[in-house]
């Protein structure tokens, strides 16, 4: 595995031999991995190569079978795949981002203050930054896919990231709702310095999106530019037959 | 009921009334919970194991006079007094938080659904058993499960108040906390809430809940406001807390108009209530369905 030099002096995230998997079996071995501020990597491979394993390791929802894991505390905005959420809970769009201020504040102080002039100014900035100032009220479920996968995106900045870690962000959303979101994504990669790890099927997307990617293949991570591992050949002998497009 | 006025309701039954509305208020808020887990079934299933567990109290109570040397008499259990009560109270706990235990995602084989299911199919058994080795449980387990409830006593009273209290009280200051590890447990572990902490405080409340309810109120009045208000207040909910306040006012409201209904037509109280708020599901429907049309 090639590691690259992160941007910045201080690591966001940092894997050091680290393996991940399920009880007791790891699916992904031997992570050595940096990312640091600034930087926009893409994670992608085949089907069941285990992409979603090595996110939720780095993420810290999975804890390393083997190895370390570095994670800044606080500093990771994490989107999670908007079909894993349920849509019978009747939640509104400023509901659902309020939930990310939810870690800085316990329920004790957020009854004092609540709902907290403060936190709704928050809420409402972080709205704004996603282009839905004027959907607070809306139920979230009533949404367009691509308008809700920016109220999550507007979630996950209520923690002030340094790191934002999106899990399929395009997943099931119509073509020009992605590349909406995916120029949201750039947008927040570029004018706030914020690094972002991006877990794709689209692999135009991401070739278009991330200068760097993660390949994972046969339990193996590889870092590298995406022009290099993304060209045809490479594809051809990482994804086989079922290669999906690149055509943009 | 026959010859007497509301006034004279109000002064022969204001425990039984109190109870109810208390129950109106509180028990929905639990209910949403269950709903929007869509674990409703719950609500179903732990006020039957609660009442498996009053009426194993019954059946082994002539052993537990006889060797736990503790002085409860039948005339205590049936009369409502304290140690009765608590003796009552012990044993839905028991059984409700036990049923907790073994039900939960993730425990034992097969499907969620059907391990409850299971459940509740023996649990009802059980009751029937324990009912039928002890004659005087008989009488009172009946009446519990008619929802026979008026003569609830101020014990009973002071323990469904101050059970429900703590409840409503968590809730309020909480629910957030609670809805977040409910939607996206993921996001919640990441923003580095104790998950399985609020887990398990949603599951004490509700389990305190429906023990006490079924002591108190009986499990007919307490698994229909757990169901009923919930279930129609989302058709119309637009946010989370709008769902939390219309669930507990219809709760309110099916308690008080189940009250009516059961004074004017001499029916038992828990029914009642729990029809009353079956009527009101269909106006709501009806405005939930105009209101997508539109």
């Amino acid at each position: 595995m090639s590691l690259a030099e992160p941007a910045g002096s201080r690591p966001l995230l940092r894997a050091e031999g680290a393996s991940f998997g399920y009880g007791g079996v790891a699916v992904i071995a031997g992570v050595d991995l940096e990312v640091g501020p600034g930087e926009l990597l893409g994670i992608v491979g085949p089907n069941g190569a285990g992409k979603t394993t090595l996110f939720r390791g780095l993420l810290g929802l999975l804890p390393p079978l083997s190895g370390r894991l570095h994670r800044c505390r606080g500093a990771v905005g994490y989107v999670p795949q908007r079909e894993e959420l349920d849509a019978v809970y009747p939640l509104s769009v400023q509901e659902i981002v309020h939930m990310g201020g939810y870690g800085r504040i316990d329920g004790w102080r957020r009854w004092w203050r609540s709902p907290g002039e403060e936190e709704r100014e928050r809420v409402a900035t972080c709205l704004d930054a996603v282009g839905l100032a004027s959907a607070s009220q809306e139920p979230f479920a009533a949404l367009s896919g691509g308008q809700r996968q920016r109220v999550l995106i507007a979630r996950a900045l209520m923690t002030e990231p340094e790191l934002l870690m999106l899990d399929e962000p395009t997943a099931g959303v119509d073509r020009s709702a992605a590349r909406e979101v995916l120029e949201l994504i750039a947008a927040m990669n570029r004018e706030r310095g914020m690094a972002v790890l991006i877990v794709a099927h689209q692999l135009d997307q991401v070739r278009e999106l991330a200068p760097e990617v993660l390949v994972v293949k046969d339990s193996r991570v590889v870092r590298g530019a995406s022009a290099e591992l993304l060209e045809p050949k490479r594809l051809d002998e990482l994804y086989g037959e079922s290669r999906p497009s690149l055509e943009i | 009921m026959d010859g007497l006025t509301w006034t004279e309701m109000f002064d022969f039954f204001g425990f039984a009334i109190a109870a109810t509305l208390i129950a109106g208020l509180v028990c929905p808020l639990v209910g949403t919970f269950l709903l929007v887990r869509r674990t409703g079934f719950y609500g179903i299933a732990l006020p039957q194991f609660a009442a498996t567990g009053v009426a194993f109290g019954f059946a082994i109570l002539p052993w537990w006079q006889e060797y736990m040397g503790v002085g409860i008499q039948s005339s205590d259990l049936a009369a409502g007094e304290h140690i009765g009560l608590n003796y009552h109270l012990f044993w839905a706990s028991l059984f409700t938080f036990g049923a907790l235990a073994a039900l939960l995602p993730g425990r034992g084989r097969g499907t969620e659904t059907a391990r409850v299911a299971a459940g509740f199919a023996l649990a009802s058994a059980l009751t029937i058993l324990f009912v039928h080795s002890s004659p005087v449980g008989d009488i009172y387990v009946h009446e519990l499960l008619r929802g026979e409830i008026l003569a609830i006593g101020l014990h009973e009273f002071d323990t469904l108040a101050a059970v429900l209290g703590v409840v409503l009280v968590v809730i309020v200051i909480f629910h957030r906390d609670l809805v977040l590890v409910s939607y996206d447990r993921e996001s919640a572990v990441v923003l580095g809430k104790r998950v399985m902490g609020w887990e398990l405080l949603l599951q004490v409340i509700t389990g305190a809940t429906i023990a006490t309810g079924v002591m108190t109120v009986g499990p007919v009045l307490l698994f229909g406001l757990l169901v009923i208000p919930p279930f129609a207040a989302r058709s119309l909910a637009r946010s989370m807390t709008g769902f939390f306040v219309l669930a507990s006012s219809l709760g309110v409201v099916s308690a008080g108009l189940g009250l009516s209904i059961s004074f004017e037509l001499d029916w038992p109280l828990g029914p009642a209530v729990v029809v009353a708020g079956a009527l009101l599901f269909l106006p709501i429907q009806l405005i939930a369905s105009l209101r997508r049309w539109t």
